[in-house]
C-alpha cells in the first residue's frame, strides 16, 4: 500500500494485462501510474487523507452533517427506547408495577383484638386477659468481641436470673451463643417483670455513659428484648376448669366453654397497613386503619361460690375414698341454670402443660355411666303417671325374684319385705321397682315401650342441650333391642347409661313440676357496646303432670327423712330434703367389664318448694363404704347447705308429711 | 407596572421604585401596601410555623398518654390479679380458718311476722352440724378427717406461754358433736381466753369420731346386686 504514495517513482508506462484500474471512477489526473510490474494487484483506491496531487491545499474534512444525522439518528433511537420502555412502565404494566411497589412500601399491621372475658352469674370473672411478654435476647449482641466484656452473658444472666425466677445456668447458656440472633429466656412474664428489666437497663446505661471513653463499656442488657402479647389468665386455678376449658398458644379456645364460644368470645382483628421507607413509617402518606373488635364478654350461670364449695367436696371425698374421679352438678330448679359443674380431679388451666391428660376434659359431661337407683325415680314416676300405681300401693318384695335368666336379689339379705311402693324408692329395692315397673305394660315389651318413652322425655340417651364438646349422650337402647336381662335391669339403672348432667336434670324435672327445662351455661353476652344480651330461653318440655311430680317429691323425702331410708345422711336441719341414693355395678372403661362401683345421690331442696338440684357421683371408690348414701350422701349435704345459704333460700316451715313406708300384711 | 407602560432604563426604574418626591397620587400608597403583604405573608408563615408545632406537640402528648394509659393498664392488670388472688374462694378460706373461724350451719330465717325458721346449732370446733342426727354430723366428720389444717394454725394464734397438754382433757365433744356438748369449743374462736382449750379438743375428738364412722356405722354387708 505504501508503495504507489511514493511520488519519487519513476512511473512506468508499461502495463501488464491492461489491469482494471480504473475501477473507481477517477478522472486519470489523479490516478496514479505507480504500479510496479511486480507488485501485486492494488488493493481497491480509497480517498486517502493525504493526497499527494493537493499537499499544498487546505485540509478537507468530512461534511459534518452526516455524522450529525448519525448521531441525532442514534440519539433518537435511544430515546425511542427509552419512550417506549417508558411507556410500557408507565401505561401498559403501570398496574402490575404499582402493585409490586405497594407490596414493598405497604406494611400492614394486624391489631389483636382482645378476647372477652368469661365471667359468672355475679360478674365476678372466671377468665381473663391481661397484656404479658415473651422474654427474648439477642446473644450476639453479648459476644465478648462487641461487648469488649469477657463475661457478659454470666453477668447478664446474673442479673436476670432473680427477675425472670429462671435459673442462672440455663440463661447463661442461652446467651452464651455468639453465632445466635434470637433467644427465648422466659414466655408470659408479667409487665411487671419487663419494666423491672428496663428500669435495670436504663441504670445500666447511665452508668455505662458515665464510663472514661477510653475504656466503653457497654450495657450488657443490650440485647434483651421483649414481645408483648395477650395472656389468659384464670383468677380462681383450678376452680371450674372444666367448664371453662382452656385456650391454646396460638390464643384459641382449646377446650370447655373456651372452644364451645370461641366466636363470639375471640372478636375479629383490626388491621394497620402503613407505608414505611427504609423500615420506616412514612408520617405523611396515609394510613388504612380497621381497628380492631374487642370480643364479647360472656356471663355464665355458675356460682363461684356455690362451685367452690361443690368443687372441695368432691375432690375431698375423692380423695379419702380412693375413687378415679367424681363430679357434683348443682342447678336451679326453676330456670334450668347450672349453678356449679365441678370435677374431681380438676386441672389449673393456667399451666396446661404441668396438668394429668385424664385431669383435662368434663367428665361430668363426657362420662357416660350406669346410674344405678337414682334412676329409680324414672320407673317410679312413669309408674305414677300411668296410673298403674299409688304411693300406698303395697309391694310385696321376697328375697330373690326370678325373671329372665337371672335371679335379682337387693343389696341386703332380706326376709319378705311388706312394702309401699313408696317404700320400695325409700328403701332402694330392685326386687319391688322391677315389679312395680313390671305393671306399667300388659306384656313385658309393652312395659318395656313405656318405660323407654318415659325415659327419653326425661332427656336419656340424648344431647343435654349444652352443645358441650366432647359431651356425651349416654347409652339407652331402643326397648325393642333391650336383651331379657336389659328389661329387668333398666328399671333400676343398670342397662342404660347417661352423663352427671343428664342425671341432675332428671331430678330437676321432677322438682320443677314435672317440666323439664334443658340445662344451660350460659347466662348471655355484653358485646363491644356494653350491651347485655340474654341468651336464648331453653327449651321446656312437659314430661310428667303435676301432680305425679308434687307425690314423687315426697317420695323422696321418705328416703332421706326416714328411719328406714337409704339416706339419712344427706338431712338438713330445718329444711326439707329429697333425695334417692345410687349404688350400681360401674363398667370398668378399661376392660369393658363390670369392676367397682359408682356411688352416687341425687336430689333437690326444699321438697315441697323446690329450688336447687345437686346431683353428685363418685367413681370406683376403693377405701372406706362404696355406698351412695355413705359416699355421696355426705356432699350433697354439704353443697346442697352452702347453695341454700349462698341463694338465701328460706325453710317452708312445713311439716313433713310421712308417707307409709312398710305395711303389715292383713290390714 | 401600573399599566402606563415599563419605565426605560436602570435610573428611571429607581427612580419608578423609590420615588424621591411623591409624585402623582396613584403611586402614593404603595408602601403601606407592601408592608401589608409582608406582614400578611410573615403572620401567614408563622402562623403555619406554630400550627405545625402545635399538631407535633398533640401528637407528642398523645403518645405521652398512650405510654401512661398503657402503664395505667399494666399496674390495674396487676392489682386486679392481686385482688382476685386474695377473693379467690379457696384463699378465703384459709384465711378465715386462720383466724379461728368455722363454717357455719343452716342459718334460721326470721319472717315478717315474728316467726323463725330453720334449725341453727352451735358451731364446733370444726363448724356447725347440718344436722344433729344419731350420727355424728357428716359434713363436721368429713372436714375433721381430711382437713387438719383448721386446727393447727389457730394453735399459734394462742400465746405461747400456754402449753396444750396444761389445758385439761374434755372428752365432751367426743362422739357426737351435738349442740349440748360442744358450748367450750363452739366460744371458742370469739374469745381468746378458752382459746387454748379449743386446741387440744378438737384434736381428741377427731380421733373417736373418725373410729365411730368405722366402727359404728359399718355399712351393711356387701350386695350381690347393686342398689341402694
Amino acid at each position: 500500500m505504501t508503495e504507489p504514495r511514493d511520488p519519487r517513482r519513476v512511473p512506468r508506462p508499461a502495463r501488464r494485462g491492461g489491469q482494471p484500474q480504473n475501477r473507481t471512477g477517477r478522472p486519470p489526473a489523479a490516478r496514479r501510474p505507480a504500479q510496479r510490474p511486480g507488485a501485486p494487484r492494488p488493493a481497491a483506491r480509497r480517498p486517502g487523507p493525504a493526497r499527494p496531487g493537493s499537499g499544498p491545499q487546505a485540509l478537507r474534512l468530512g461534511s459534518p452533517r452526516p455524522r450529525l444525522r448519525l448521531v441525532s439518528l442514534g440519539l433518537t433511537l435511544i430515546m425511542l427506547v427509552f419512550v417506549v420502555r417508558l411507556f410500557q412502565v408507565q401505561a401498559v404494566d403501570a398496574g402490575a408495577f404499582a402493585a409490586r411497589a405497594n407490596e414493598n412500601r405497604y406494611v400492614p399491621v394486624k391489631l389483636a383484638a382482645e378476647r372477652g372475658d368469661l365471667t359468672d352469674r355475679n360478674g365476678v370473672a372466671l377468665a381473663t386477659s391481661v397484656d404479658a411478654y415473651d422474654i427474648t435476647a439477642d446473644p450476639s449482641l453479648l459476644a465478648p468481641a462487641k461487648t469488649k466484656i469477657p463475661d457478659a452473658p454470666q453477668r447478664a444472666a446474673a442479673l436476670l436470673a432473680p427477675i425472670l425466677h429462671v435459673d442462672k445456668a440455663a440463661l447463661t447458656e442461652k446467651l452464651d451463643r455468639p453465632g445466635s440472633r434470637y433467644e427465648l429466656l422466659a414466655r408470659q412474664q408479667a409487665p411487671q417483670v419487663w419494666k423491672r428489666i428496663k428500669d435495670l437497663r436504663k441504670t445500666l446505661d447511665a452508668r455505662a455513659a458515665a464510663a472514661p471513653k477510653s475504656a466503653p463499656r457497654p450495657d450488657v442488657l443490650v440485647g434483651i428484648f421483649a414481645d408483648k402479647h395477650s395472656k389468659r389468665v384464670y383468677p380462681n386455678k383450678d376452680l371450674a376448669s372444666g367448664v371453662l376449658g382452656f385456650v391454646n398458644s396460638l390464643g384459641k379456645g382449646g377446650g370447655g366453654l373456651e372452644a364451645r364460644l370461641d366466636k363470639q368470645l375471640a372478636g375479629k382483628d383490626g388491621k394497620l397497613v402503613y407505608a414505611q421507607s427504609g423500615g420506616r413509617r412514612v408520617p405523611t402518606a396515609a394510613t388504612q386503619e380497621h381497628p380492631a373488635v374487642p370480643g364479647a364478654d360472656m356471663e355464665l350461670t355458675l356460682d363461684r361460690d356455690i362451685q367452690w364449695a361443690a368443687q372441695q367436696a368432691i375432690t375431698e371425698q375423692v380423695a379419702k375414698s380412693g375413687a378415679d374421679r367424681g363430679y357434683v352438678v348443682v342447678q336451679d330448679t326453676r330456670t334450668g341454670e347450672i349453678l356449679a359443674l365441678a370435677n374431681a380431679p380438676a386441672f389449673d388451666p393456667n399451666d396446661i402443660a404441668g396438668a394429668a391428660p385424664e385431669a383435662l376434659g368434663n367428665a361430668a359431661l363426657s362420662d357416660a355411666f350406669e346410674p344405678g337407683s337414682t334412676s329409680k325415680l324414672m320407673s317410679m314416676a312413669a309408674v305414677l303417671e300411668e296410673g298403674v300405681a299409688t304411693p300406698s300401693t303395697r309391694v310385696t318384695v321376697p328375697n330373690r325374684l326370678h325373671r329372665g335368666d337371672r335371679l335379682f336379689a337387693d343389696d341386703v339379705d332380706h326376709e319378705t319385705w311388706h312394702l309401699t311402693l313408696n317404700g320400695v324408692l325409700a328403701k332402694s329395692s330392685n326386687i319391688g321397682t322391677i315389679l312395680a315397673a313390671g305393671q306399667l305394660g300388659r306384656t313385658q315389651p309393652e312395659a318395656n315401650r313405656v318405660l323407654y318413652s318415659y325415659l327419653r322425655k326425661f332427656g336419656i340417651g340424648r344431647p343435654t342441650g349444652l352443645d358441650f364438646p366432647g359431651e356425651t349422650d349416654g347409652i339407652l337402647a331402643q326397648p325393642q333391642a333391650w336383651n331379657t336381662s336389659q328389661q329387668y335391669t333398666i328399671p333400676f339403672g343398670q342397662g342404660l347409661s347417661l352423663n352427671a348432667v343428664q342425671a341432675a336434670s332428671v331430678y330437676s324435672t321432677i322438682a320443677n313440676g314435672g317440666e323439664r327445662i334443658a340445662p344451660t351455661l350460659v347466662r348471655g353476652s355484653t358485646g363491644p357496646d356494653g350491651r347485655f344480651a340474654p341468651a336464648p330461653k331453653p327449651a321446656r318440655t312437659r314430661v310428667v303432670s303435676q301432680k305425679t311430680a308434687r307425690t314423687l317429691a315426697t317420695m323422696l323425702e321418705s328416703v332421706v327423712d326416714d328411719e328406714e331410708g337409704t339416706g339419712a345422711k344427706a338431712k338438713i336441719d330445718g329444711y326439707r330434703v329429697g333425695g334417692k341414693t345410687g349404688t350400681s355395678n360401674r363398667v370398668d372403661p378399661k376392660t369393658g367389664r363390670y369392676h367397682g362401683y359408682t356411688a352416687s345421690f341425687a336430689g333437690f331442696a326444699p321438697a315441697d318448694k323446690p329450688r336447687i338440684t345437686v346431683y353428685c357421683a363418685v367413681q370406683n371408690p376403693t377405701k372406706g363404704s362404696y355406698f351412695g348414701g355413705q359416699v355421696c350422701g355426705p356432699i350433697y349435704q354439704q353443697v346442697m347447705a352452702f347453695a341454700l345459704k349462698t341463694l338465701q333460700v328460706p325453710p317452708t316451715g312445713a311439716k313433713p308429711p310421712r308417707l307409709p313406708v312398710t305395711f303389715r300384711p292383713g290390714q | 407596572m401600573r399599566g402606563q407602560g415599563r419605565p426605560r432604563g436602570a435610573p428611571k426604574r429607581l427612580s419608578a421604585l423609590f420615588p424621591a418626591t411623591p409624585a402623582a397620587p396613584g403611586t402614593a400608597a404603595r408602601t403601606p401596601f407592601v408592608l401589608l403583604i409582608v406582614v400578611l405573608l410573615g403572620s401567614g408563615l408563622i402562623t403555619l410555623l406554630l400550627l405545625n408545632s402545635a399538631l407535633n406537640q398533640g401528637s407528642f402528648e398523645l403518645s405521652r398518654l398512650e405510654k401512661k394509659t398503657d402503664e395505667l393498664t399494666d399496674e390495674q392488670q396487676a392489682l386486679q390479679q392481686e385482688v382476685d388472688g386474695y377473693s379467690a374462694p379457696g384463699a378465703l378460706e384459709r384465711r378465715a380458718r386462720r383466724l379461728g373461724m368455722v363454717p357455719g350451719g343452716a342459718p334460721a330465717f326470721l319472717l315478717p311476722d315474728g316467726t323463725v325458721r330453720g334449725k341453727p346449732g352451735v358451731a364446733g370446733a370444726d363448724g356447725a352440724p347440718l344436722s344433729s342426727s344419731a350420727e355424728p354430723s357428716a359434713a363436721a366428720l368429713l372436714r375433721a378427717t381430711t382437713a387438719g389444717g383448721p386446727a393447727a394454725p389457730r394453735v399459734p394464734a394462742t400465746p405461747p406461754v400456754v402449753p396444750p397438754s396444761v389445758a385439761p382433757p374434755v372428752p365432751a365433744g367426743s362422739g357426737t358433736l351435738g349442740p349440748q356438748s360442744t358450748p367450750a369449743a363452739g366460744a371458742a374462736p370469739g374469745h381468746p381466753a378458752p382459746a387454748p382449750a379449743a386446741s387440744p379438743v378438737s384434736a381428741p375428738a377427731r380421733v373417736p369420731a373418725s373410729t365411730a364412722r368405722s366402727s359404728g356405722s359399718a355399712p351393711a354387708p356387701a350386695p350381690t346386686t347393686p342398689g341402694r
